[in-house]
């Protein structure tokens, strides 16, 4: 299978927006992170939506007339550059607001010269693996229900069908969304690759037993090559 | 609602190295731009992370509410149009208006051949 055609391609699984579990709703989040004097943590495991859920604030921040500044750190780039510092000391005030993803990157001392170098911002929001860097606006988890309904998304078909494999595969990814996708990805491809293979070889082989009956000559619908399996 | 179109000549997407992709942009929109532009581009899809590579832009001059502009660009002989298992390299063409950010696509295929290069079928081979 093409990887452009597989329905566990990276572009296609990061349309996929984030859902509340639990009937929450953007006003409530919202209200919530303004009482919170818009400063507060998205925390969560690895694969539980943090990063999409605080992409998922930017349009909504904008329309409350903040200016967004995205901060990244990840595991292969955990600290700031120096001009990142300068930058922040520099750009921020109450118009903008912080969207800072990877905030467990930083260390103790790096997160205390950080938020002082935000202090001027209108906001902060983080996404963290830990709690207690700022306080919790949302913690963020996953179900076997959920990454069912993920798949079928993607797949475009009920999420029944998908269920018991959805259940396997979130525990073995221990909530892992990100992962069980990633996985999906895989077994897709071989699974249509072989599936062609199969055909392939169905056909020849009903084309040799055609040769042997001598129905005349099927040279030239053989493949040129014979199929390695 | 706004609507945009990118018309390739004689409908051709599939092109080799060096050959020029000639066509019409189209735009109604729902209000005035500021630009509209056509960019020519690739980018990988897959499994892993993304990658993009801008090839050629054009900014069409004082672009209108509602109206079409011819558009060439030349192709650059690499890299080419292919797909594995793992990840593929597409061509495409793709219509830009703001405010807004209206956009239309069509995917291309650039290689020495003009077809797109099958890697899990040159494996197996």
């Amino acid at each position: 299978m093409r990887a452009r055609d597989n329905p566990f391609a990276t572009a296609r699984v990061h349309r996929i927006r984030y859902r509340f579990l639990d009937g929450l709703t953007w006003e409530d989040l919202l209200a919530r992170l303004k009482w919170m004097r818009w400063r507060g943590a998205i925390v969560g495991p690895e694969g539980a939506g943090k990063t999409t859920l605080l992409e998922d604030f930017e349009p909504r921040l904008r329309e409350q007339g903040f200016e967004i500044v995205w901060l990244r750190l990840t595991r292969e780039r955990p600290r700031f550059a120096p001009e990142m510092w300068r930058k922040l000391s520099s750009e921020l005030f109450s118009g903008r607001f912080v969207l800072f993803d990877g905030a467990e990157q930083l260390s103790r001392w790096a997160w205390w010269r950080f938020l002082r170098h935000v202090r001027p911002a209108g906001g902060l929001l983080i996404t963290s693996h830990r709690a207690g860097l700022l306080p919790t606006l949302l913690e963020c988890g996953t179900t076997s229900v959920l990454l069912a309904e993920i798949v079928a998304d993607l797949l475009d078909e009920p999420a029944a069908a998908h269920r018991a494999q959805a259940r396997h595969l979130h525990q073995r990814h221990c909530g892992n969304v990100r992962e069980a996708l990633r996985e999906l990805y895989d077994l897709w491809s071989e699974h249509v690759t072989s599936a062609r293979r199969s055909k392939e070889l169905r056909l020849r082989q009903s084309l040799l037993r055609r040769q042997l009956k001598d129905e005349g000559p099927v040279c030239d619908l053989l493949p040129l090559r014979p199929w390695p399996l | 609602m706004s609507e945009l179109k990118i018309l390739l000549r004689d409908e051709q997407r599939n092109f080799r190295g060096g050959d020029t992709v000639e066509g019409v942009a189209g735009w109604r929109l729902e209000k005035p731009p500021t630009s509209v532009e056509a960019r020519l581009f690739w980018f990988t899809r897959g499994k892993g992370t993304e990658d993009v590579g801008l090839v050629n832009q054009v900014r069409f001059d004082a672009p209108q509410q509602e109206e079409g502009r011819k558009f060439s660009f030349r192709l650059p002989t690499e890299p080419w149009s292919f797909s594995g298992q793992l990840v593929s390299l597409i061509w495409a063409l793709e219509l830009v208006a703001e405010p807004g950010g209206d956009t239309a696509r069509v995917e291309l295929i650039v290689s020495p051949t003009g077809q797109e290069i099958l890697l899990h079928r040159h494996a197996s081979a």
